[in-house]
């Protein structure tokens, strides 16, 4: 309990820290808003009743204070050039990058174990070099170029989806997860690649170990070694490196959105950044990196959970 | 017995090879202007005078891969050398040194590391506008926190050692201890984590110039090639292969070097 309590302190300190650093990088950058969103015909009269109007004259911890509490009561703030809030901006676009990614996360487990479980139980066999051998290309594959040689493959050449033909989930559910696929196969190959080399690595350093000579003498098949023993000690590093992913994940769906045509929140973003529209790419860049931080949180509770080893040592 | 030939050392140093020549002979000799236009020869296919082929303006693909595969060297070396510079005296300050100001900075890193790095590169890009030059500082921003991680744990490790200790006992000042006597013992790891950084320059500098927002024209870069191509990827499917496998065997070529390195 004592190491929950640590872990979600530390969560917090580390939140408050990310919104700080994001707020005062888009305090001090050069340029007014208020000016900008007036255009240059404004008097400074006008340019100073409107700074009033949003806030800017006054110090930069009150509103720092003022912005940090508005966002936990889930006000973001209002976008400076569609003039609507931003969380309504964004609360039909969350949904879809956060399909891509769960569909991407459960491919790369989906994928990985099975081929690191098969690859080290065939260690050295053909299969297992040329998987070797693949694996090594595909991590080197970035992911919008994978998503343009998916598009090639399974667009163009299969026929299998149509290219840039995004389908809303408002309109068909299944058309819109018919079409996701594709996406994240493309954020997926690449974490796919690494997850089964660490598996697989992580696996075989294991196999010296006493325990596993000790389940041999008790009589255990390979197989059962394989999965009832071996596996349970090599999921560690695999659980903390799947947690890291998610944050990869996020950032490859920024850059796969914009390959499929994808209205998702990378384009928003990318949009925002062009327009200068900061309240939009603060409260994207902090939920972003808020759901990076609660994920790891999250995946650092299950693994003390997991190991209680790491509980013991913590607490001491 | 014979040691077993490094195979990843040598298939990689062949791989990131052949990219570097490509680049070093693209800066003294290319075998078109590479923004020269020629309408007759727009989506020309490949042929003796033009390997590659030429894009929709008629421009020769094989000189802009030369030309973009340097720009993306140029920020990717750049980015590394603030990215692992930075992280370098971070960690070794740090780590050496532990107490309050290690544990300020640890949280920093932390909070930090929580932004992918696409993410962090792309607030200090609409900060500072987008270019060259600011893609090599966003990126070099970005990569800072991984460096200094792990020169830290580095330095963790090699501050109980008795080579540390004697090296103070013969009265040599922190600063000589930290930067002559131990960083070279740190060297089996950082080069490694160099030549990953490297590559992961490599995939974020196309990753922003692909997405229109890190090197701009006149630059060639081989990730805005990429987005330029997909344009035309119905009619010219080729045009889009040769800039994305250019950067496919550049970072095959550095991960086989770097694995081989490992296994030395």
């Amino acid at each position: 309990m004592k190491y929950v309590g640590k872990k979600i302190v530390t969560m917090c300190i580390t939140l408050l820290l990310v919104s700080f650093l994001v707020f005062l990088c888009f305090s001090v950058i050069p340029g007014d808003p208020a000016l900008s969103k007036l255009g240059t015909e404004a008097t400074p009269e006008m340019v100073e009743a409107l700074r009033k109007e949003m806030g800017l004259d006054r110090p930069f911890f009150v509103r720092y204070g003022d912005w940090l509490w508005s966002f936990v009561k889930g006000d973001m703030g209002k976008s400076y050039s569609y003039e609507i809030p931003v969380s309504e901006l964004l609360v039909d676009k969350v949904p879809i990058t956060v399909t891509m990614s769960v569909m991407s996360m459960l491919m790369i487990i989906g994928l990985a174990m099975p081929i690191g479980l098969y690859t080290t139980k065939h260690e050295g066999s053909i299969i297992d070099r040329i998987i070797y051998a693949l694996n090594q290309v595909i991590m080197a594959i970035p992911a919008f170029f994978s998503g343009i040689l998916i598009t090639l493959l399974f667009g163009i050449i299969l026929k299998l989806f149509m290219p840039g033909g995004y389908v809303s989930y408002t309109t068909s559910v299944a058309g819109f997860l018919g079409y996701m696929i594709f996406p994240s196969i493309a954020i997926a190959l690449p974490k796919v690649a690494m997850t089964v080399k660490l598996l697989r690595s992580g696996l075989l350093g294991e196999k010296n170990k006493d325990y596993v000579r000790t389940a041999y003498s008790r009589g255990n098949n390979t197989t059962n070694v394989l999965y009832k023993h071996i596996l349970k000690n090599a999921m560690l590093p695999i659980i903390t490196f799947l947690g890291m992913t998610f944050t990869d994940i996020i950032a490859g769906s920024i850059v796969v959105e914009q390959v499929f045509g994808i209205p998702g929140i990378g384009r928003i973003l990318l949009t925002s950044i062009s327009n200068r529209d900061y309240p939009v790419v603060m409260a994207i860049i902090v939920c972003l990196a808020g759901a990076v931080i609660i994920i790891n949180g999250l995946v650092d509770l299950v693994y003390q959970w997991v190991d209680p080893r790491i509980r013991l040592e913590e607490a001491s | 017995m014979k040691k077993k030939k490094n195979l990843n050392l040598i298939i990689g140093g062949i791989l990131a090879g052949a990219v570097l020549l490509l680049i070093i002979v693209g800066i003294f000799w290319l075998p078109y202007d590479p923004d020269a236009m020629n309408i007759d020869l727009k989506h020309a296919g490949s042929s003796w005078a033009h390997p590659f082929g030429c894009d929709n303006y008629g421009r020769d693909i094989f000189s802009r891969v030369m030309v973009g595969a340097r720009t993306t060297l140029f920020v990717a070396l750049g980015t590394v050398g603030i990215g692992a510079g930075a992280g370098i005296l971070i960690g070794a300050f740090t780590g050496y040194f532990g107490g309050w100001f290690d544990e300020v900075m640890m949280r920093v890193i932390d909070a930090l590391f929580a932004f992918p790095s696409i993410l962090m590169a792309l607030v200090v890009i609409s900060l500072l506008g987008s270019g060259k030059y600011q893609v090599i500082i966003a990126l070099g921003i970005a990569f800072v926190p991984s460096f200094a991680r792990v020169v830290r744990s580095e330095y963790l490790k090699q501050r109980e050692m008795d080579y540390v200790k004697n090296a103070r006992i013969i009265g040599c000042g922190h600063l000589r201890t930290m930067f002559v006597h131990i960083l070279p013992n740190i060297l089996p790891v950082l080069i490694p984590t160099v030549m990953i950084g490297f590559n992961n320059a490599v995939l974020a500098e196309a990753g922003m110039s692909y997405l229109g927002i890190g090197v701009q024209p006149p630059d060639a870069s081989l990730g805005r090639m990429l987005s330029e191509a997909q344009t035309f990827l119905f009619s010219q499917p080729l045009y889009a292969l040769y800039p994305g496998l250019t950067i496919v065997i550049l970072v095959l070529g550095f991960s086989l070097v770097a694995d081989g390195w490992k296994e030395r």
